[in-house]
Parts: structure tokens; C-alpha cells; sequence
């Protein structure tokens, strides 16, 4: 009996996950690849909030504000240095972990609250310091174009495939590389400040380069996502980033088990998915208008509650300890 | 016996198999219009319905539902009903996005109509593949001089004249008043294209503000702003001319700024048509004493004015067909642009197609009976809806009346330096209960 070593079966799982990602998007029609889009942005949009909470302990209220600084790198690499869209997305997720970075040193002494409104008020001025550059294009903003798809993968290959297969790729090579990280020496350093950030320095841990390096790299998975995000909807502008964007990060999170990085999918699922079912419930029910506006706050409230109540760790958790009873 | 029936079954079974394949092989294959049938034109569309804009857009699709409704209840458009499906964008550029392609994909939806906002707008269209797909984008509620780019949007047709436009003819208006001319002149704008197509709109005019626009984000006007703002310009000298060129809830914080500092009638004030909307200004909590006199622009009668006979019949289906809506400026422009989507459906034809509508809007948009008191400029190289604007005074009802008692109508264009000049525009009568019957 061959013995698989637990980092290969990840990578096993993640290649598999792959393959069948791609037998998918050839059998679901343009919207749900497009839905499905999202939904790999928003899981790699999430997971950069559960490394960051999750793992390292440190509440940030204004991830939309770091997905935007990637954002902004990545249109102005393809508009002004006119680098491929692929490289593109890599400086995306490079400015902002080199942002974050810097930000994580400046906030290292800051934790709980404080930390939370630091960010919290990098998100609400978004829109005001990207209004000071013209380069950012004022509150109209400026062109994420990646082209059409190559012409080798035929005529029948849509826009919407081609989207797909790039956030889905991005979203599994990021997830899979943070997945082995957080297995590492790192992993177990960042879960030691989490949970007691005295003890992780008595036993000889930098707290603060720490915490900054976490959130360097959740930050650099923050503007990646950011920069799937304006690709999506082809431009960015800083409306594209509101405040609530972050709180539905955050959600996602929760519904997901903040500590546990197994269910990110199904956090990005949940956010594409609720406004879908709930104009379907309307449909099939009937309504008005206002019913139609605000039952997918109410059922992601109702879920948040459910989610705290039964799963708190996360349904990833929940298969775990399913998996230990057998 | 029974192998006999069974090879007779087998034998019609085949024939019947075969004569039906070679029916449907001789069938010239026909791809179906999405969102058209024999009973119904479905049609899409994505806007605030929510949230601060929604406040003052959302009744635009409810707007537009109404009076396809009288159209349907008489009869529909050659016999199809129209069935208007609408989606809340919050007015963010990441659900517009989404919400337009789920009315493409999704909803499957014939056209768009009526869709609003400049930022949201230019990433949906992209987003959706409208040109793709060419999907008629008719009647977009903004005046972004961008969308008139053929290459660029090659399906869509605005509905507002351009924010370049409105500026040169503000220019001309303040310059050609004798009480305004003399006076020193200040701009705030919203920092977008909305408001930078303005600040090109008066420089094309050649018009000289005494000092640089103050820009702000749009949604970003703060009640502390705007009251720093009008505390600097409460120093100069005179009555100065205030341009506001913002939205409605822009203006609101700014007058609302100026009540708070006893400043309401230090300025002359101008608002732009967008953020001019008395019946919004005062929803919002403006007094009726801060915007008497105020001048503002417009294409449209005063939504008011029940005496103007397209004011008069839309406020009849508004009764009938939106109940507890109150008729105003918004509702105006929402059944308005309904009005010509109908006009456009009957011009291209029984065999509704949508290369054939883009091209019935083109080759016959000019002549669409309208109820704006200004042009319509469709034509097979402009995209642009109306193309000028008169100037008014707002009362404390909320009136707008035609500054100087007489309505100037004027038009221009929104790239040469050329002025503003008078019209002679008389627009098409009313069609008889509402209901057009062009062809």
C-alpha cells in the first residue's frame, strides 16, 4: 500500500477540483459561467479574510479598500504599461500585498477595534483619495479590458467561459498555495497570535512582523480578488468597492467558518446565490417591489444567525468531525 | 396476424419518422428574437431601486410599467403586450453589471430601456456583451456625451441631451441676462464624467468662472462640505451666480447648507436639469422659500403644469395604472421614454427584429411625437436624444415658469465652440389617448 503524504493528496484534491471545475463550464450555460466567476472571486476575496481573522486574529472592516488598490495596479499595468492581462493580475495581488504590508507595520501595535476602524476608514475614504489622481479616472474611473478569449480555443468559446476559467484558476492556485501555508511552521505561528499573542511572544515570535506579514498576504489575495472583480465588469471605479462589499466579505466569511478555509466556495456561493433565490422565492410567491429589495438581506441575516447557532467553525468543520465519528 | 400489425406499425412509424424529417429538413432555419413572441415584447430593465438614488430614480421603472400597461390595455404593440422586467443596481457599477447580464442571459429580455447612471451604464453595457449581441439600449437616462461614441456603444441611444450641451446654454443664458451677467460666477460639480462633460460644456462656451469648480465625488457631498463651500463664497461681493451641476440630492445638501447659514438669497442659483427637480428638492426637505426664484433648466414642461397635453395625459395613466405615485419630473421622463420605446417597437414593424429596431429609431426617431419641448436628433449618425434646452424660474409650488414669461427654446452641439442658438421647435400633438399609431 503506497502511503500519499498529506500535501500531495491537497494537491491531488485541488487538481481534481480543477478537472471538474472544467468539465462544468462546458456543461452550464453563459450565466452560470459568469455566475461562477464571481463566485471564484469572492471565494479568494474571502479567503484572504479568513488568513487574515481567521488565523492571524486581526479584524479588518475595509477589505474592499485593499481589493481596490489591486484593482487600481492591475488596470493601470494593462492600460498604461501595457502588460499582459495575466501579468497584470499579478501585479494586482503584488501592489497590494506591498500596500498591505506597509499598512500591516504602521497598524502592528493596533489589534480588536482599533484595528477594525483603521481599516474601516481606509474603505470610506476610498472614493475621496482616488478622486485626488487623475490617472484613477475620478468617481468614472478607468478600463479593465483583458481582450477577447484567445482564438485557439474556437468561435463557440465565450467571453463569459474565458472568465471563468481565469478566476477559477486564479482562485485555485492562490487557495491551494495558501492552503500549504497555512499547514506550515506559518500556519501555526499565525493560530499562536490568534490565540494568545503573550505566549507566541514569550516563546520567542515577532508578534508585530507577523501580523504584518499576514497581512501582506491577505491583503495581496485581497487585490487579487479585487482585480478578477473589475475584469468582471470590465472597469474599475470606486463605486465598484463600497463599504459593503466589505461586510459581505465578512459575511461570507462567517457563513464559510471563519476558521476554517475549507468552505470558501460555498461562502462565494452564498453571495452570488441569495439574491438569485430570493427573486425566485418572489416569483414564485408573489410580492412587491420592496419585498423583492430586501428579502436577500433578510435570508443572509437569517443564514448569518443559523450559521453562528449550528456551524461555527464552518460546514467544513462540521464534515470533519462527521468524517472522526466513522 | 401479429407479425403482420407489427411490421405495419413499424412501417407508418418510419414513414411518418421519415416524411417528417425531410419536412424539417426543407425549413429554412430560423433563430428566434430572444424576448419576442407572438403575444409579448419582454423588456429589461437596471437601475436604483434602493438606497440614496433610489430614493429619487426608483419610480422610473415603475413609471415606464404603467404606461405599457395602458399600451397593453389597449391592445399592446401589434397585438403584443409588453412586459417590462426591472432590476435593482443600487446604482453600483458591480451589480449593474450583473443585473444586465442576468436580463440578457437570464430574463432574456428583447431590448433595455430607460437605463440610468453614466458609471454604472458604461460597465454594464461591456459587462453584457450588449454590442455582442446587439441589444437595443434605448433611451439611456444620462447625458454622457460618451455614449454617443457609434464605435464604442453601437447600440445604445440616449435620451438626455448632453451635460456639454446644457452647460454652453447655461453660458448663454447667464450671459445674454442682464441681472447675471455682471456678477461673479462659481461652479459645483460632481467630480465624474457627468460633471466634467459640464466644466467642457462651458469652456467650449468660452464662459470664464471667477474661480476653479469645486468638485466633489459623487455621494460624497457632505452637509459640512457644502457648507464650507458657500462659507468661502459668501465673502464675494454682490449676488453671485451659483452653478450647481450635481444630482438632485446634491443640490438638496447644498440649498439645505445654505438655509442653515442664512445664506439663501446671498446667490443667484442655478441648477442644472438633473439636480433641478423642484418636486425632489422639496420631497427631500428644501423649503419652498429657498428655491423660489431659483433658475433652472429643462427639456420637459414642468411636470406641474397639467395644463401642457402630455403632462395632462400622463398624469391621467399615472392615476389609472401607478396608483399612490405622486406625478413628477422622474415619472415624466419614465413615461416619456416609454412612450417612444412603443413608438420605436410599431416603426420597426410587425417582424419585430433588433437590427430592425435600431434601424427604425435611426431612420425615423427625429419624428417620434415626444413631450419634450426641444428636438429629438436620432438620425443614422447621432445617438443623442434631445438636443437643447429652455430656461425657467422656480416658484414656491415648485413651478418651473419660463424666465421672463417667454419659453426660449435653445439648441446646440456638444463638441464645437459654436453658440446656442434660438428654436423654432413645435413639437408633434399628444397621440389621441396616449397611444401612438405610427408606423
Amino acid at each position: 500500500m503506497v502511503k500519499i503524504s498529506t500535501n500531495r493528496k491537497r494537491t491531488l484534491a485541488f487538481v481534481l477540483l480543477g478537472w471538474v471545475l472544467l468539465i462544468i463550464s462546458d456543461r452550464v450555460g453563459e450565466l452560470r459561467q459568469y455566475q461562477g466567476s464571481f463566485v471564484a472571486m469572492y471565494a479568494l476575496a474571502i479567503a484572504s479574510i479568513i488568513l487574515l481573522t481567521g488565523y492571524s486574529g486581526q479584524l479588518s472592516l475595509g477589505h474592499s479598500a485593499l481589493m481596490a488598490v489591486g484593482a487600481y495596479a492591475g488596470a493601470l499595468s494593462i492600460n498604461n504599461l501595457k502588460l499582459h492581462p495575466a501579468l497584470a493580475l499579478i501585479v494586482a495581488a503584488l501592489i497590494a500585498g506591498i500596500f498591505g504590508l506597509l499598512l500591516g507595520f504602521t497598524v502592528a501595535r493596533l489589534s480588536g477595534p482599533y484595528l477594525a476602524g483603521t481599516t474601516l476608514a481606509l474603505a470610506v475614504s476610498l472614493p475621496t483619495v482616488a478622486n485626488q489622481f487623475p490617472i484613477l479616472g475620478g468617481e468614472q474611473g478607468i478600463i479593465f479590458d483583458i481582450g477577447t478569449p484567445p482564438s485557439r480555443f474556437g468561435e463557440d468559446f465565450s467571453q463569459y467561459k474565458w472568465f471563468f476559467w481565469i478566476s477559477a484558476l486564479a482562485a485555485l492556485i492562490t487557495i491551494w498555495m495558501l492552503s500549504n501555508l497555512l499547514a506550515s511552521r506559518y500556519g501555526r505561528v499565525f493560530r499562536a497570535l490568534r490565540d494568545n499573542s503573550v505566549a507566541a511572544q514569550l516563546s520567542g515570535i515577532n508578534v508585530g512582523r507577523l501580523k504584518a506579514i499576514a497581512f501582506s498576504i491577505s491583503s495581496g489575495i485581497a487585490g487579487l480578488a479585487g482585480g478578477l472583480l473589475v475584469m468582471l465588469i470590465s472597469g474599475v471605479s470606486p463605486s465598484a468597492f463600497p463599504l459593503s462589499l466589505s461586510f459581505a466579505l465578512l459575511t461570507g466569511a462567517v457563513v464559510t467558518g471563519v476558521y476554517n478555509l475549507k468552505g470558501v466556495m460555498l461562502g462565494g456561493l452564498v453571495l452570488v446565490a441569495i439574491p438569485e433565490i430570493a427573486e425566485s422565492v418572489v416569483s414564485r410567491i408573489g410580492g412587491s417591489e420592496g419585498f423583492t429589495t430586501t428579502l436577500p438581506g433578510f435570508m443572509v441575516s437569517a443564514l448569518l444567525i443559523l450559521a453562528v447557532l449550528f456551524t461555527p467553525n464552518g460546514p467544513g468543520q462540521l464534515l470533519h468531525h462527521h468524517k472522526k465519528k466513522h | 396476424m401479429i407479425r403482420n400489425t407489427r411490421m405495419k406499425r413499424f412501417s407508418i412509424v418510419s414513414a411518418v419518422a421519415t416524411v417528417g424529417a425531410l419536412v424539417f429538413s426543407t425549413l429554412p432555419a430560423q433563430a428566434a428574437t430572444p424576448g419576442v413572441s407572438a403575444k409579448e415584447i419582454k423588456l429589461g430593465y437596471s437601475g436604483p431601486l434602493t438606497g440614496s438614488a433610489g430614493l429619487v430614480y426608483g419610480k422610473l421603472p415603475g413609471a415606464m410599467k404603467a404606461y405599457f400597461d395602458h399600451i397593453n390595455a389597449n391592445g399592446g404593440v401589434y397585438g403584443r403586450k409588453i412586459k417590462l422586467v426591472s432590476r435593482d443596481d443600487k446604482y453600483l457599477p458591480t451589480l449593474a453589471a450583473t443585473q444586465t447580464t442576468n436580463l440578457v442571459l437570464n430574463d432574456k429580455v428583447f431590448a433595455l430601456v430607460g437605463a440610468l447612471g453614466t458609471a454604472t451604464h458604461s460597465k454594464a453595457y461591456t459587462a453584457a456583451q450588449l454590442a455582442k449581441n446587439n441589444v437595443p439600449d434605448l433611451f439611456v437616462n444620462t447625458g454622457f456625451s460618451g455614449f454617443a461614441n457609434k464605435a464604442k456603444y453601437p447600440t445604445t441611444f440616449t435620451i438626455l441631451p448632453s451635460y456639454a450641451m446644457e452647460a454652453k446654454i447655461m453660458a448663454k443664458f447667464i450671459k445674454d441676462t442682464p441681472t447675471l451677467a455682471p456678477q461673479a460666477s462659481f461652479l459645483i460639480a460632481q467630480d465624474d464624467e457627468f460633471g466634467v462633460d459640464g466644466v467642457n460644456g462651458f469652456a467650449l462656451a468660452g464662459h470664464k468662472f471667477t474661480a476653479a469648480p469645486t468638485l466633489y465625488p459623487q455621494g460624497a457631498l457632505t452637509p459640512a462640505l457644502a457648507e464650507g463651500a458657500l462659507t468661502k463664497l459668501s465673502a464675494v461681493p454682490g449676488k453671485p451666480v451659483l452653478v450647481l451641476f450635481g444630482t438632485t440630492d446634491s443640490t438638496a445638501t447644498i440649498l439645505k447648507a445654505a438655509e442653515k447659514l442664512s445664506l439663501t438669497t446671498k446667490f443667484n442659483w442655478i441648477a442644472g436639469s438633473v439636480g433641478g427637480d423642484a418636486n425632489t428638492l422639496l420631497a427631500l426637505g428644501v423649503k419652498p422659500s429657498t428655491i423660489n426664484g431659483a433658475l433652472a433648466a429643462s427639456f420637459f414642461p414642468d411636470a406641474k403644469d397639467a395644463t401642457d397635453p402630455y403632462v395632462s395625459e400622463f398624469m391621467k395613466i399615472n392615476s389609472k395604472y401607478n396608483k399612490g405615485v405622486s406625478f413628477d419630473n422622474v415619472v415624466l421622463q419614465g413615461m416619456n421614454s416609454a412612450m417612444l420605446t412603443v413608438q420605436a417597437l410599431r416603426a420597426a414593424g410587425k417582424n419585430l427584429t433588433r437590427a430592425g429596431l435600431i434601424s427604425a429609431i435611426e431612420s425615423k426617431g427625429a419624428d417620434f411625437a415626444s413631450a419634450g419641448l426641444v428636438p429629438l436628433n436620432y438620425s443614422g449618425t447621432s445617438r443623442v436624444g434631445y438636443n437643447g434646452y429652455w430656461f425657467g424660474q422656480l416658484n414656491e409650488k415648485g413651478e418651473l415658469k419660463p424666465f421672463g414669461g417667454k419659453l426660449t427654446v435653445y439648441t446646440t452641439d456638444s463638441s464645437s465652440n459654436s453658440a446656442p442658438t434660438a428654436s423654432s421647435y413645435e413639437r408633434k400633438p399628444v397621440p389621441k389617448n396616449g397611444v401612438p399609431t405610427n408606423s
